[in-house]
């Protein structure tokens, strides 16, 4: 597979393959420490002033050209996902920071119990590395990221003091903590990579405006362009925007030479680099190397233990909300940055299921917004309308469940047989049933969140018993292992069966926890890179 | 009367008709059709692509499936919309969607629903501070997380 009519380029010792959340990290450890790292990004800068909050058509802007689901918004460095085969949509963004740009940010930890649920719940596998591994690596990447939030969360290990204070509360978020301290349930204030004083270049503190999934115009959340990009940059590092890679090229031995891309321009070419780093994220990582093909490699790169794209795993999400009789100007504050509860996070077989669950707490936005059903079903339309609005404006809550999937191989990204990109390159097909242990976990939680949010007062409730439009937890379909024929990777995150080829997305999960897995999935990439710097000079030209 | 978008043409008088029976008059507010948010809906609906192909359906679906509508009576309007949102949900909630939008973008709302109405950016909103006292009972908690 080399490149014949391609452009070539010089030779870098190391190519990473997405500027996203681990992108970014990973190319700002390798620069820093001598490496000549170049990165490949399909989409873009953004400039935060010029973000659609500030924009009158907002509300418009959001369901289209700001949506959170690419096959919705549909910019040319976007590529489609045909996922007609699942009951859950991926949402991402492909550009300078990745799917961090309309991240809500919320930053939980796994638990040490999540890396080792074969051995605890006989269930999937250990991952083979522990939570103590990975300890300072999550020290690090909150440094980078900047962390707001409050020690002391008895339902998780003591962690390094956090950046900054928590963020506020707010009236909403203590009326649905009412509910949870009646019931003497679990809850405490969220982590959240979001400034609620000034931290980090040029990044001011957050001003509450509540519409963080559409990028953060004041730069007080945390997107890698704001955080490690900068910093990668003054190191030397190359980042090439509107570059699409088509496949990563190898040798005639089956090792790594680099990538095809087209350029901004619509140029085929050829980067060649002595190691290449996935970071394209848990659909666009599988869906390069199964595109990826060659005479070493006819099951598609690093596809030996006929393991890439299978396992796909979300986080099963269902969303239960209430209305309150206060008014509580829900609108006020970080869409989903408030608390969270882990009373049923770790395993109580009693329960009928394996595993457990976070609850988000959400707040509620504008009347456009509620109108269009937010959480729920839209406002009815005709009769009724105006005094329905009303009830709902500034009193609706919710609790969003985090359930933890298991991997399971039909679950899976492969290529699809006709869709392709705009450059023509085969896109990626989701294949996803939701298994009964996941079903279960949600149910359960379903029934406690009705019960917590009438223990605050809340009445009307509403169950979204599992959103579609919740695939923002891209995992498992290169999964980590120490042995070959059931994992893509090892333990550090490179190939079993090339070795100058490391993937760093969420794609070698080898479970999901019940969290959201961004601080994970950045603290591996540094790890990784710790592993590089020590163990690879090897790749340095 | 119609409306140019860049490719379609949208019949003014039968999307006002519609309006006025999405969205009802209210205190000094006429029903949504008379308050001249039609060209605002044809405007932003073409700031997209896909959500304006949706939109254009929508209107042509809705204009074959029901060609008198403007000379109905008020009930029987009603009954021909619920009649094409339960064959045709997905066309109906393009409309829905873009209705909702344009009517609470509108000044005249806002007053009416005590809204600020101005973009989440660049002014954001207040929050106040909050006493950690709130946390005691957690905090006294014994940790029950799972050693391994
Ligand atoms: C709306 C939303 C809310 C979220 N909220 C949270 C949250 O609160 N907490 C949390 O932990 N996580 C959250 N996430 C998930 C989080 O954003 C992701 O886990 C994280 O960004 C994944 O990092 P990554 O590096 O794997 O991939 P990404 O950040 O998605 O980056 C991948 C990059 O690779 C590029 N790429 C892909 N294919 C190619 C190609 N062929 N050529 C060139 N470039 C390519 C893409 O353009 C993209 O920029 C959320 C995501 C979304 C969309």
């Amino acid at each position: 597979m080399t490149s014949t009519n391609a452009t070539a380029e010089e030779t870098v010792d190391i190519l990473v393959i997405g500027a996203g959340a681990s992108g970014g990290a990973i190319t700002a450890w390798l620069a820093e420490a001598g490496f000549n790292v170049k990165c490949l990004e399909q989409g873009y800068w953004q400039n935060p002033s010029k973000y659609a909050t500030a924009s009158p058509d907002y509300e418009f802007e959001m369901l289209t050209n700001w949506a959170i689901d690419p096959n919705r918004r549909r910019r040319n460095e976007d590529y489609p996902v045909n996922d007609s085969n699942s009951p859950v949509t991926p949402v991402m963004f492909n550009g300078v920071g990745g799917s961090t740009i309309l991240w809500s940010a919320h930053t939980p930890r796994f638990h040490p119990s999540d890396f080792r649920v074969k051995s605890l719940d006989g269930v999937a596998d250990d991952w083979p590395i522990s939570y103590e591994e990975l300890e300072e690596f999550y020290d690090l990447n909150d440094e980078v990221m900047g962390c707001s939030g409050i020690n002391g969360d008895p339902a998780n290990p003591p962690r390094s003091p956090r950046q900054m204070p928590p963020l506020p509360l707010g009236k909403d978020g203590e009326k649905l903590i009412s509910g949870f301290e009646k019931l003497g349930w679990h809850w405490w204030p969220s982590d959240s990579y979001i400034n609620s004083v000034r931290y980090g270049e040029g990044r001011d503190a957050c001003n509450f405006c509540g519409h963080n999934h559409m990028g953060c115009y004041q730069r007080a959340k945390s997107s890698t362009d704001l955080t490690y990009w900068p910093r990668a940059l003054r190191c030397g590092a190359k980042l090439e925007t509107g570059a699409r890679v088509r496949q990563i090229t190898v040798d005639g031995s089956g090792r790594v030479t680099g990538a095809d891309y087209i350029d901004s321009k619509g140029t085929e070419k050829h980067q060649n680099a002595r190691a290449v780093i996935m970071a394209a994220n848990g659909i666009g990582t599988p869906r390069l190397l199964l595109n990826s093909v060659s005479e070493m490699h006819p099951e598609g790169l690093a596809n030996s233990s006929r393991l890439v794209g299978k396992n796909l795993m979300f986080h099963p999400f269902a969303m239960i909300s209430g209305t309150f009789p206060e008014k509580m100007d829900t609108w006020q504050g970080p869409l989903s940055n408030i608390a969270m509860s882990q009373e049923f996070y770790e395993t109580d077989k009693s329960r009928g299921f394996v595993r457990g669950y976070t609850y988000q707490f959400q707040r509620s936005l504008g009347p456009a917004w509620i109108a269009k059903g937010g959480f729920r079903d839209p406002v009815p339309w005709g009769e009724g309308h105006h005094e329905e609005l009303e009830k709902r404006l500034g009193s609706v809550m919710a609790l969003a469940v985090i359930g933890e999937d298991l991997p399971e191989e039909h679950n899976s990204v492969d290529l699809d047989p006709e869709l392709t990109d705009s450059d023509g390159i085969p896109a990626p097909r989701l294949n996803y049933t939701l298994s009964k242990n996941s079903r279960d976990q949600l149910d359960h939680a379903i029934e406690n969140a009705r019960t917590v949010l009438e223990a605050a007062g809340a009445s009307d409730i509403y169950v979204d018993p599992m959103m579609r439009q919740s695939g923002w937890h891209l995992m498992g379909t290169a999964r980590m292992g120490n042995d070959s024929t059931n994992s893509v990777v090892d333990r550090w995150c490179q190939s079993h069966d090339v070795d100058n080829l490391f993937i760093v997305d969420g794609s070698v999960f080898v479970t999901g926890a019940a969290v959201n897995p961004t601080p994970t999935i950045q603290a591996l990439a540094l790890r990784t890179a710790d592993y590089i710097v020590t163990n690879r000079q090897d790749l340095k030209g | 009367m119609t409306l140019n978008t860049s490719d379609t043409e949208v019949n003014e008088d039968l999307l006002a008709a519609l309006l006025d029976r999405l969205i009802p008059a209210v205190g000094e507010l006429p029903p949504a059709g008379q308050m001249g948010l039609v060209p605002e809906i044809v405007r932003l609906s073409g700031r997209h692509d896909l959500f304006h192909s949706e939109f254009a359906n929508f209107m042509i679906s809705f204009s074959a499936s029901c060609p008198e509508f403007e000379s109905l009576s008020g009930n029987a309007q009603d009954e021909a919309i619920r009649a094409f949102e339960s064959g045709s949900p997905e066309l109906f909630s393009t409309l829905l969607t873009i209705s909702y939008i344009v009517y609470y973008k509108d000044e005249r709302v806002h007053r009416r629903i005590g809204w600020s109405g101005r973009p989440p950016q660049p002014d954001g909103n207040e929050m106040e501070l909050w006493d950690e006292s709130i946390l005691e009972n957690v905090r006294n908690r014994e940790p029950f997380w799972r050693q391994v």
